[in-house]
């Protein structure tokens, strides 16, 4: 085992907000490429903010995705999915939407109504992971991954909980289903307790620690809502808490293939894209209603 | 700044060589806009052309009801003017105005004299633009007199491909002429012509 070390922590940028439910920070690509995060290719982070109460949900509309998958990991809140190919649902705090959009869907995703009327602190990730060449055009598929369906690995001396969303800990499985390996987990420590992760030093590693502060490899201490980038030096890191924490780990092996990217259509070529918007425009990713 | 846009478009449409460049960076105008700021407004004397180097403008008019009626966008690489009030130093009665954040080069009559100077074929070239914008122009008429809006969007599409993204379903009738509940029309009736979903 080697030590993994750190190669940039980010701090949240300045806000911009999608649609008009979502304020959030960007971190994939605004602060790390594409190509560098590979297989994780777009983050952005809705740290902790207060919604009023409405009747009208909050949100975005409909909009097309084509070539990747958007995984969205509830802290706070409550939002409701719906898209072309039937999928949908409601999911609530700690439960995960896995949305292979693959071939292409139109979806829109809102603040859930009854939550809406109430508002609240919402807290939310967002991230898309892109999906090998060979699977773009695959079949769309909608994954709701209630919290009590995933995998939870009970540390010793009961310092806290890995909750395993997608890939492995220890022989633990989560129960996302991936097209390439992805390593996706909510590490809970108590203030004080210890832990140490290793994956395969050529995967893509970083974390975000969503509540508390923690101390990372032993010397670095990093704020709740800063992005930590490991470089590709080691496979093992320890994260410590220096309050009671929750950490989102990712880690994925890079796709290494070519990456052509517009809006929301990730491809590997320029006539890729340009076929994904001809069959956005004439139809092909089907209809949804505003 | 970089000006990758404009540089490409007078390579490619001005006919002017990568040497040509150094000569004529120091009448090279650019402006700023942040979302919904007018490059132009009814009663103005239009004075430039607008190319769009970053981001995207319309141009629209208000009919008797103050409803806008858009008579074109520019995204990256189109120019967007009102050429008669520009010609005949007339106020306009267009609005333009920046659908998002943009990035425009102001082109004039005297860039255009100095660019000429550097390249005589820009000249020429221009006036091809020109007859270019005006073939362009008969064949929006024609459409907005006899297409069904089937086929208004089709072509609308097929021109500016990524505009569905990037400006509301309102705006996009508005151009086409049609309601915003007729456009939603076409494209249902589209994808259920066309949506093949995964057996």
């Amino acid at each position: 085992m080697k030590t993994r070390s750190i190669e940039k922590v980010v701090k949240p940028g300045t806000p911009h907000f999608v649609g008009d439910g979502f304020r959030v920070h960007n971190f994939i690509p605004g602060t790390s490429t594409m190509q560098r995060m590979d297989p994780f290719i777009m983050l952005d982070y809705n740290s902790k903010y207060n919604f009023p109460p409405t009747d009208k949900p909050k949100g975005v509309g409909v909009h097309p995705h084509r070539g990747f998958e958007t995984v969205t990991i509830a802290y706070k809140g409550r939002v409701e999915h719906g898209d072309s190919a039937g999928g949908g649902g409601i999911i609530g705090e700690g439960d995960v939407q896995w949305m292979t959009a693959a071939s292409g869907v139109l979806h829109k995703e809102f603040h859930e109504t009854e939550w809406s009327k109430t508002g609240g602190e919402f807290q939310m990730v967002q991230l898309w992971v892109n999906l090998p060449a060979k699977d773009k055009m695959s079949p769309p598929k909608y994954q709701a991954i209630a919290n009590a369906e995933m995998a939870k690995v009970q540390l010793p001396e009961n310092i806290g909980e890995i909750e395993v969303i997608a890939g492995e800990y220890e022989g633990n499985k989560g129960p996302a289903s991936t097209f390439s390996p992805v390593n996706m987990f909510n590490v809970r420590l108590k203030k004080e307790a210890k832990t140490q992760l290793t994956f395969p030093a050529h995967y893509t590693t970083s974390i975000l620690p969503v509540e508390g502060s923690v101390r990372v490899n032993e010397v670095t201490d990093v704020l709740q809502d800063h992005f930590i980038l490991f470089a590709n030096d080691g496979d093992t890191f320890t994260i410590e808490a220096l309050e009671d924490t929750i950490v989102l780990v990712l880690s994925g092996e890079p796709l290494n293939e070519p990456i052509a990217a517009y809006g929301p259509f990730v491809m590997n070529t320029q006539e890729e894209l340009v076929k994904a918007f001809q069959d956005f425009n004439t139809g092909k990713f089907g209809y949804l209603e505003d | 700044m970089e000006l990758h846009n404009f540089k490409k478009f007078l390579i490619e449409k001005g006919g002017l060589f990568e040497e040509d460049f150094f000569q004529i960076q120091s009448f090279i105008q650019t402006k700023k806009l942040s979302k919904s700021e007018f490059l132009l407004k009814q009663g103005d004397i239009c004075s430039h052309f607008f190319f769009v180097e970053q981001g995207l403008l319309r141009m629209y008019a208000l009919n008797e009801e103050g409803k806008e009626n858009i008579l074109q966008f520019a995204t990256e690489g189109w120019i967007v003017s009102d050429r008669g009030s520009v010609y005949f130093q007339a106020p306009s009665t267009y609005y333009i105005d920046a659908v998002e954040d943009t990035l425009v080069v102001m082109l004039d009559e005297h860039f255009i004299d100095q660019v000429s100077k550097v390249n005589s074929s820009f000249r020429k070239q221009n006036e091809h633009l020109l007859q270019n914008h005006i073939r362009h122009l008969y064949k929006r008429i024609s459409q907005l007199l006899g297409a069904s809006a089937k086929n208004r969007y089709l072509n609308f599409v097929s021109m500016y491909p990524d505009i569905m993204l990037r400006v509301p379903q309102w705006m996009i009738a508005s151009y086409l002429g049609i309601t915003p509940e007729s456009l939603s029309r076409v494209r249902k009736a589209l994808a259920e012509e066309n949506f093949k979903p995964h057996k």
